[in-house]
Parts: structure tokens; sequence; C-alpha cells
């Protein structure tokens, strides 16, 4: 009699394990994380990022992972939907490489996008195309978690023969051996790096010197403001805390400013205040230094004072300057294109990042590559795409509808983004300047973000574990 | 015995090697062969998918692994000591048990609830069975982004507890009416085992009916002439003999638990945001092979978790796994 209910217990669970795949914590069929559905809304941009580690809880587009902003939620206005300009260019011969002799195939992988991005991606392969008949390019939307899935292939060494290098994991790739240094294809093609801006090429510089990707574009973090609420948008941060004190209360706002409880927009507030992660030769952390704490309090006081909020679960900063939350927010190039297809009627603009105490202009930068991976089965026509999509005239193909920013001072940049440019002229790495970097982003959002959930807002604990951080990821 | 060359004879009548041994033994050979070969495959299939794997995870956990070019150097149990010192599994192993402890007994208790409902005759017993039950096999990942926009800030739950008026209730315990439930680390978990606790209650529901319908009427008869009432019944009667069900359930419900991932991941991220509230020990093996690129170290993460959940299974049934007492 006590048999019974065991057989029937272990029948239906049978049934039921079986039905639904077993295991997990709701015996639903388990779905894996490459399916990733893009919770969190993003911009457009294939290009750079705003690398918000998920533990900030505003979610800037396309974070570090390169996640998929599936549902496009900034599908660029620009024309480059519906014009392809592409012409046949004259294809580069170097020394002793010459890409118009190269014959095959080639993969080309990059992560999931709005379909204006795949537009001007498509629209640049159409150009290589037309220059480069013999080689064939595969287009490889790899789907998911761009970071998770690139990292399975190196793991299977089949990674695609050119694919996109994300600025924050740049520097992690590179010391584990998945990317092939570009130096001799530089050298043999002939492949003038000279105009590329320092700020977002240095980001693919490996720990021996060699060039792991070429930058294929940049954004810097901008201000950008509501021109109805905001007259005069200011020039300095004393001003820039005055014109929020002002509009507090105001109107419909939730809040003046609408910021991220992190250093993906907080390094930029401590470099222009005279604060630093890193000592000059990046042996050392500088975080818990007086220059560098005062700033963290200033950006905290932010929060403190009821200047700025972050933003809600599942929106962004750039949303809520759309819905009329706020008033200001720090944003990059990403922002037109999302406030052009998704809020028109706003009437907004960028202006310079608001200068701090060290008296000159200053923000930071964020990029993306095309890089080679040390496997990869078609090296030479990988070459061969890549020289082309960061050449002058790939480039202009690839950036002309707004999509992203040029990475080269002689692509001219789009309408539109001059202060973005502007930026590329004195902006600092946002990311990839040290090894784990990931780590003290994360460390400084938890203890950030516990300081403005609690109400405690102090900046002591926040040093204190980004410090921890910074000299445990230089340590290793 | 028959000698066997009598054994070999061709008979008329069935198999020529019937006749002189004892069918028993012929049957229960053949049984067996054909045993076996059913099983051949699946067995095999575990060996290789869940056995093997183990032993080569238990292989790579001593190792210095590059994802790309294998393994480096032997570093032995050195990855299991940084694991247990480490602070951020630490908070995974805190945050994965807070989660065991709570969503457990708690979907046990609405699992069982819903199986006694629909253990009733009454009328679309079928269409309630189907309907609690269809959480658990819808994907998870749809549920999980579903329940993010409803608990958001300007969300269906806020909403629709404003318009109910029950803003004030919420306030006295310190929840404002835009409350954020999965972008605050105090209540991201919370939200966590109520979406799990909805889903996962309806297969806890059809293990505890099977437990539920294997008890004889005739009990409850008795029950009935004794003048017992419906929560006598159910309080001295019922609930003692779904001992088996109770005890399979919360093992069942243990093991899942301490595996959670799904919804911690689509909610959270990699990182388990927001400040760890959603990191799980899972998660955090996740985190260390895709993010901290170090698979030695993520495979001894999976080593330990195994540990952990085997020592939980064989503690439940020690304490709760005995027969139940008539």
């Amino acid at each position: 009699m006590v048999k019974r209910p065991f057989v029937l217990l272990s029948s239906a669970a049978l049934l039921v394990l079986v039905a639904c795949g077993g295991g997990g914590a709701s015996p639903a069929p388990t779905i894996g994380p490459g399916a990733s559905t893009a919770t969190t809304p993003h911009a457009s941009t294939a290009a750079t990022q705003a690398a918000s580690p998920k533990a900030s809880t505003a979610a800037s587009p396309v974070e570090s992972a390169g996640t998929s902003p599936a549902e496009s939620a900034g599908a660029s206005a620009s024309p480059a939907a519906a014009v392809c300009n592409a012409t046949a260019g004259t294809p580069s011969a170097g020394a002793s490489f010459d890409p118009s002799s190269i014959s095959g195939s080639a993969e080309l992988g990059h992560w999931d996008s709005s379909p204006a991005e795949n537009d001007a991606l498509n629209c640049a392969l159409k150009g290589f195309a037309l220059t480069y008949p013999n080689v064939t390019v595969t287009n490889t939307d790899v789907a998911g978690v761009y970071n998770d899935q690139m990292v399975t292939r190196f793991g299977a060494h089949t990674p695609p023969d050119v694919f996109y290098v994300n600025g924050d994991t740049a520097l992690d790739w590179e010391t584990q051996t998945f990317l092939l240094p570009l130096d001799d294809y530089i050298a043999k093609s002939g492949f003038d790096m000279s105009t590329f801006f320092p700020g977002y090429q240095d980001t693919f510089k490996g720990t021996d010197g060699k060039t792991y990707g070429i930058a294929k574009d940049g954004n810097t973090i901008a201000m950008a403001y509501n021109k109805d609420l905001v007259q005069t948008p200011p020039t300095t941060l004393d001003e820039l805390v005055a014109t929020a004190t002002a509009l507090k209360g105001t109107g419909h706002l939730v809040a003046p400013m609408c910021l991220n409880p992190g250093l993906d927009r907080g390094l930029a507030f401590l470099y222009a205040q005279g604060g630093s992660l890193l000592s000059a030769d990046n042996k050392t952390e500088q975080i818990d230094t007086a220059a560098s704490k005062a700033a963290v309090q200033w950006y905290m006081d932010l929060f403190k004072n009821g200047l700025g909020v972050v933003a809600p679960t599942g929106s962004w900063c750039g949303e809520q300057l759309g819905k009329g939350n706020v008033a200001i927010v720090f944003e990059g190039g990403w922002l037109k294109g999302f406030m052009d297809s998704t809020y028109p009627a706003v009437n907004w603009s960028f202006a310079e990042m608001p200068q701090g105490s060290i008296g000159k202009p200053m923000t930071i930068s964020y990029t993306a590559a095309y890089g080679i991976g040390a496997d990869s089965p078609n090296p030479d026509q990988g070459w061969t795409v890549l020289q082309y999509l960061t050449g002058v005239d790939g480039m202009k193909l690839w950036t002309e509808g707004g999509i992203a920013v040029p990475s080269r001072s002689d692509v001219p940049a789009p309408q539109g983004f001059d202060v973005i440019t502007k930026g590329a002229q004195y902006a600092r790495p946002g990311s990839g300047f040290m090894p784990g970097y990931n780590d003290v982003q994360k460390a400084f959002s938890d203890a950030f973000t516990a300081e403005v959930t609690n109400g405690t807002f102090s900046a002591d604990p926040v040093v204190t574990a980004t410090a921890a951080a910074i000299t445990a990821a230089l340590s290793k | 015995m028959e000698p066997t060359t009598q054994a070999t004879t061709p008979a008329a009548s069935g198999p020529p090697s019937v006749e002189s041994k004892p069918a028993g033994r012929i049957g229960a050979r053949q049984e067996a062969v054909a045993g076996y070969s059913f099983i051949a495959v699946p067995m095999i299939m575990f060996f290789v998918l869940s056995i093997a794997t183990l032993i080569y995870a238990l292989y790579i956990s001593v190792w210095n692994w590059n994802i790309r070019t294998g393994p480096l150097n032997v570093v032995g149990f050195d990855n299991y000591a940084k694991i247990l010192n480490n602070a951020l599994f630490q908070t995974a192993v805190k945050n994965t048990v807070y989660y065991a402890a709570i969503w457990v007994p708690l979907t046990m208790a609405v699992g069982l609830f819903l199986a006694m409902i629909v253990n009733q005759k009454i009328r679309g017993r079928s269409f309630f069975r189907a309907a609690f039950y269809f959480p658990a096999i819808a994907s998870s990942a749809a549920i999980t982004t579903l329940w993010i926009f409803i608990v958001a800030p300007d969300g269906l739950f806020n909403e629709v507890r404003g318009a109910l008026g029950l803003n004030g209730i919420f306030s006295l315990f310190g929840f404002a009416a835009n409350q954020d439930w999965m972008g605050n680390l105090h209540t991201s978990m919370n939200s966590i085992i109520i979406l799990n606790t909805w889903t996962t209650s309806g297969t806890f529901m059809l293990f505890y009916l099977a437990s539920l319908q294997a008890i004889s009427t005739d009990v409850y008869e008795a029950a009935a002439i004794d003048g017992a009432g419906a929560w006598q019944t159910f309080r001295y009667i019922t609930f003692p003999l779904l001992k088996p069900g109770h005890f399979f359930v919360a093992t069942v419900g243990v093991i899942g638990a301490l595996q959670l991932f799904d919804q911690v991941y689509i909610a959270g991220g990699p990182a388990g945001a927001p400040v760890n509230s959603l990191m799980t020990v899972v998660l955090y093996l996740y985190h260390s092979l895709f993010s901290d690129l170090n698979p030695g170290y993520a495979a001894a993460v999976g080593i330990v978790l195994f540990v952990i959940i085997f020592s939980a299974t064989l503690i439940q049934r020690r304490l709760f796994g005995g027969e139940p007492a008539w």
C-alpha cells in the first residue's frame, strides 16, 4: 500500500520531467542564455556602447557584453536605410600584400543590432564587393549575448574571419590569445594608421604593444539637453549644478537629470575634476586620493540633492529624456538615432560636456574595432575585408547615415554629430585601458547603487570598494 | 539436468533449447537481454552526458585552463580555496539558500492547495488542471521578460494597486507608489521568488495530485463517519498521508531551487544586478566562465554546487525519507 504512491509519483514525475526537460528552478524548458530577450531597450549602435555593466540599474544602450539590441529602439531615421552610395573604390595595394589579388571567402561576425545599422553594414559590404569582387563575404549576425557567443566560438577554434571587438573586452580577449596581431598585415599592406584618433585606437593595443584591432567607429559622451527647458546649456560643472537646481520641481520633470550610477558616465566627471582611477604609470590605484574622492562625492551629491535620478529598470536615460521626465542626460551619438525615430517631437540638442576644475574640455570615449581571430580559417581574406571597412571608403559608407561616428579624422562626420566628433579630439578611453576593468566598474556601481538605494549617499564605501577592485585587477 | 545433446535436437514444437532446460531460466535471460538493449541507449547518453561530464569537470577544475588553448598548468585545489574565500561566491550562496528556503515551502503550499482544489469533482476540473500547469511548460525566458514589465515602476502591478487604492497598505511597508520591484536590491529576489512560485506551482500540483489520488477513499469515509470536518480531515488525515509526496516534492524543489539560473540571468544579467542581489551559484559559474574567462574556476564552482546539492538531498532523505507510520 505504501509502494503505490511512489509508483504513481515516480511515473508522474518522469512524465513531467521528460516533458519539461527537467532541472532548473522552474522545470520549464530551460532556455539557454543564447536566446537573449533584450529586456533593456537599446539605441541603435552597432558601433559603440555605453559600457554599463548590468549591475547598474540604468540600462544604457548596448552594455559591455554587447547584448543584442534586438528591439531597435533607435532605428535611425537616416536615409542610409534607403540609399546606399556604394561604388567600386580603388583597391589598395601594399608593398608585399595586395588585397586585390586575394580571392576566396570570409565570414564577418557582428552583434545583433537595429535594422538601420544592419542596412549601413550591408551598404559598406556592398562597396566592398564592388571593390574586391574576388572575395565573398558571409555576413553572420551573432545572435544572443555577443561576448558569450564569441567566447564559445573561440573555444571551439571556429571564430569568424573578421569580427567586431568591443572596446571593453578587447584587452581580455587579447590576454586570452583569442585575437591575431595585425601589425604584419598593416606593414605589408601599407595601411595608414596615422589618421585614427588615438583615444579610440589605443584601446586595441595589447599588453605586448601589438595592435589587435582597428577601430571601426567611436563615440564620445556628450551632454544632451531639452532646449525648451534649458535655454542656455551650462559650460561648467558649477553652472550645471545651478541649472539643475533651478529646474528642480518644474513642470513634469521627475528630476532635472538622468544619471547612471556607474563609471560608464561617472568616469568623465571624475577626470574633469582631476580625479583618476590609475596612476600615470597604470601601476597603482588612484581612486583613493583626495581629488578622486571629492569627485565621487560630487557625483553622489547630485543624487543626494535630487538633481539626478537613475533610469528605471527596463529603461535608460535617453528614453527618460524623450519621455520628458528629465531635462539633461549624458549619452553618446547613439542618442540621435534613437530620438529621431522614437521621440522626434522633442526639441533637444547635444552640447559639450561641462568643464570641471581642470579647466579644459574632457570626456570619455567608447569604441569597437574589427579584429581577426587567432584561429580564423581565412585571415588573408579577413584582412582584405577589414582594411576596406576601416579604410576611408568603407568607413564613409558605414557612418554617413549617422549610425556611428568615424574613428578616423579623414572621414567626415555625419550631420548633427559635431559635438561628438569634437569630443574625440580630447576624449580619454572610457573602457579597455586596464585589464579586468569590468570588475572595477561592477565594484563601483554596486557600491554606488547601494548608497543611493539605501539613502546614505556616502562616497567612502564606493571609493574603498573600487580601490580594492582596481588593486585586485592589476595584480592578476 | 539433461545432457546438452538432447537440447540441440530439433523439436517439432517450440525452440529446441526450451525442451531440456527449465522454462524460467531461459525466459529470464532473454528478458534480461531485451531489457538491457532497451535501456542501452538512454544509459549511454546518461553516462556520457551526466557522469562523464561530471568527471571531466572535476578534471578541468584542477587546472588553470585557457578557453582557446586548453590546459595550461595544474593548480590543484587552488580554485576551490579561492572559491570558498570569494566574497561574490559567498553572496551567491547566501542568495541561493535564501531563495530555496523561501521558495520551496511557498511553492509546496501553493501546489498542495491547487492539488486539493482540482482533486475535487468540480466542473471544469480538466480546464483548471491545464490552466494551473500551463506556466510550467511555457518558455521561462518569455515569462520572465513579461514579468519584468509587469513589475516595472510604471508597470501593470503598480498601476493596478494604485487603481485599487492599495498604495496606503504598501507604503506602510516602505514601498513607494512607483516602486521599482526588480531594480531595487531589496525586492528583486523576492520578485523572482513570487514569479517562480507561480510558474512551478503547477508542477508541484501534479506531484501532489498523484499522491492525493493514491490515498484510498476508505480513509476519508472513516473520517467522515467519525465526524471529522474538512479542515480536520485535511490536517489529521490528508496531510500526514502525503508524507511521501512531501518528501519527493521537497527534494525535487530544493534541487531545482539551488540551481536557479534562467530567471536571474534574464532579469539581472550575468552580473546579478542590482548590486549582486540576483547572483546565484549557477549564475556565478556562468559569470566565471564567460565574464572572467576562467573555465577551471567555473568547473570548480560546478563541483562545489554538486556537493552542496548532494549533501542537501542526503540530509533531507535522512530526516524525512522514512516510511510513513501507519
